[in-house]
């Protein structure tokens, strides 16, 4: 069995174990209560869960996001690239098939996402109230998406690498839903009810912001 | 473990729904809602940072939820629940967070916050671990509505003499306080003393309202114990009341958490939909202006006036434009807080602070930022629609000798009314004079 093929291998149990832990959480998740809400709305809670969804995560939607520009857009650039590297690593058996330019561009694209994931890392050691957060957990799982992206930039650049990148992979999607990482499968949720409680309330989106009388 | 972290642990368990799991396990501890906190903006300090304050929660939550945290609890920091834990779990749950939600909106994941700080709040008072303050407050309330009768002849009485007062105020010989009057179209509920009765009473006259005035209070301090049993009891008393005169709705007197509570709350405690609508009376009084019922002079009220967005009424609860709307109908000065509406600062003393005589000092630190953003405004009149609010404006206008004044809006309206009885300008501080402490930190 060639290398290539036995961390083919690995990633693949890897996956399998990661998706079916999340099934787990996913499914105590929904079957946990999901409190009805009677009170009169005073809004549209359809409008509130889009604008959550969507304008509502925009930089110059908050104001955090507006004083923090920088940092916030460097969350979102390497998040977007740690998909990026989750397709790569699905349609990886079939690289080849890639055309060399759009390999090379994404390679490019990923080196840039392992460089925002790795000065995230740098922050938590640099920013002191950042620091004062921080656990263990937290600098593994910056430091293992840095090495993932960064796995991923290798393996698009040169596919003799590809080995490197599915060990990094397999590492990652079994410490995934075990450490800090899983906290993607809550995101939806988490700005699902912040959409529904502001646009009930006709706080989100902005437009609903009128005299009712 | 003690009966006490068992009785905590329990509760914890009880209250695990999507929402709090969600707000327990997303945050990726990015700590980008850190200045959002006006306790951080007022110290800026590890302790005041909002995932900070969570995070305390979470690592109990961790520690009994998680099993990579049971097997390496330092690897995420994860910390058994104690009785000491418990007891400084609490008194950060009462004093370090005043449940604004400010740190939410300006969360990228969204954390509920105030959902988890209330969950703690509930955990603590099940285990002793309230204030004693509030307990007494809720506990009183909800006796009085056990044994109106009790009190009735004297409030009668009360209501009685403020109606002479409300006759000399609009001119009216004939202007009324009606009390348990059945089939009235609004049920008013006000807070303690003739201030919330009087020109809420005087509007509803000049515009020939069918009301009624409730036999309760509308403060809900169950509310602020994280105690859904007892809030719920509170409520009871309103709604009971409500269903038994037949009233098309209930209006809440200026109050934040007042409001909150009997209009977003309280059907979930009762698990259903009321009958009736539940409004602020700053709705009411929105709709008024907006369909010309009442006839309003601004220059009655010429100095410069400013804003303030209550959390619970504002960011929490959706009445961000219609304070806007009367204000700007009753002076022609009006300016508004930077941030405002639902960015607003929290003015340091919500969620029963202003109600612990023990963090008088904390209140006044955290309320700095409130107090610079007025001076920047340079208004001298502040309006809250709130009556906490109001109280803790009073006290920081003193503490800073900011020299602003603090009013309600239907106190504004009524001198725009330029009714006969109704004089002076807007200048008294409603600082409590009972509260004494040391001017520091101008």
């Amino acid at each position: 069995m060639s290398l290539l093929l036995l961390t083919q291998l690995l990633a693949a149990a890897a996956l399998l174990f990661c998706l079916a832990a999340f099934a787990v959480r996913l499914r105590r998740f929904l079957s946990l209560a999901r409190p009805a809400d009677r009170s009169q709305p005073r809004g549209s809670v359809d409008a509130g869960v889009a604008y959550a969804l969507t304008l509502g995560m925009m930089p110059w939607a908050k104001e955090s996001t507006r004083r923090h520009a920088l940092a916030y857009l460097r969350g979102v650039g390497f998040h977007v690239t740690v998909f990026l590297c989750l397709a790569l690593l699905l349609i990886s058996p079939w690289l080849e098939l890639v055309p060399t330019l759009v390999r090379n561009t994404l390679a490019v694209i990923t080196a840039a996402g392992a460089l925002l994931a790795f000065l995230g890392f740098l922050s938590r050691f640099l920013e002191k109230s950042l620091k004062a957060l921080s656990t263990p957990d937290d600098y593994f799982a910056i430091l293992l998406i840095s090495l993932f992206l960064a796995a991923g930039a290798a393996a698009l650049w040169m596919q003799v690498l590809l080995p490197i990148f599915y060990v990094v992979s397999s590492l990652v999607l079994v410490y995934m839903p075990l450490g800090k990482i899983r906290h993607c499968i809550y995101f939806a949720f988490s700005r699902l009810f912040f959409g529904r409680f502001f646009g009930r309330r006709g706080v989100y989106p902005h437009s609903q912001q009128e005299v009712i009388a | 473990m003690t009966e006490k972290t068992a009785t905590a642990l329990g509760l914890l368990q009880k209250q695990l729904n999507q929402p709090l799991v969600a707000a327990l396990e997303v945050c990726a501890r990015c700590g980008i809602c850190t200045e959002a906190c006006h306790y951080y903006q007022a110290e800026p300090v590890e302790a005041h940072m909002p995932s900070m304050r969570a995070e305390e929660l979470r690592k109990v939550y961790r520690s009994e939820y998680d099993w990579l945290s049971k097997l390496f609890p330092a690897w995420t920091r994860s910390e058994k629940l104690t009785d000491e834990k418990l007891a400084a779990l609490a008194e950060m749950a009462f004093t370090r967070c005043t449940l604004c939600a400010r740190c939410t909106i300006n969360c990228p994941m969204g954390v509920d916050t105030p959902l988890l700080m209330t969950s703690l709040r509930a955990m603590a008072t099940a285990t002793g671990n309230a204030p004693e303050i509030l307990e007494m407050l809720a506990d009183a309330a909800v006796e009085k509505g056990r044994d109106p009768s009790s009190y009735l002849d004297f409030f009668l009485d009360s209501i009685k003499d403020m109606e002479k007062e409300l006759q000399e105020l609009t001119g009216n010989p004939k202007a009324s306080i009606p009390v348990q009057k059945k089939g009235a179209k609004k049920l008013y509920v006000a807070l303690a003393g003739a201030h919330t009765i009087l020109p809420v009473a005087a509007i509803f006259d000049a515009v020939g309202e069918d009301w009624t005035l409730s036999i309760f209070e509308a403060a809900n301090y169950g509310v602020f114990l994280g105690d859904a049993a007892r809030a719920k009891a509170i409520a009871k008393r309103i709604v009971d009341e409500a269903n038994a005169l037949g009233v098309e709705e209930i209006v809440i007197s200026e109050c934040g958490h007042a409001y909150y509570a009997m209009r977003w709350t309280a059907p979930n405690w009762f698990g259903e939909e009321f009958p009736f609508r539940v409004r602020s009376i700053v709705d009411v009084i929105a709709e008024y202006v907006a369909h010309d019922k009442l006839k309003l002079d601004p220059t009655a009220n010429p100095e410069p006036i400013t804003y303030h967005d209550s959390c619970n009424l504002g960011r929490k609860g959706g009445v961000l434009e219609e304070p806007r709307l009367i204000l700007k109908a009753v002076t022609p000065n009006f300016r508004e807080l930077t941030p405002n509406r639902e960015e607003a600062y929290c003015c340091g003393g919500g969620s029963g602070l202003v109600a612990n005589p023990d963090v008088i000092d904390l209140r006044m630190l955290t309320g700095k930022p409130k107090v610079e953003q007025i001076r920047r405004s340079g208004a001298t009149a502040v309006v809250a629609a709130c009556e906490n609010c109001r109280l803790q404006l009073g006290d920081l206008s003193t503490h800073y000798g900011a020299g602003f004044g603090v009013t309600a809006i239907a106190d504004l309206v009524v001198k725009a009314m330029r009714l006969p009885g109704a004089q002076g300008t807007v200048e008294a501080s409603m600082t409590n004079p009972e509260m004494e402490f040391e001017k520091v930190g101008k």
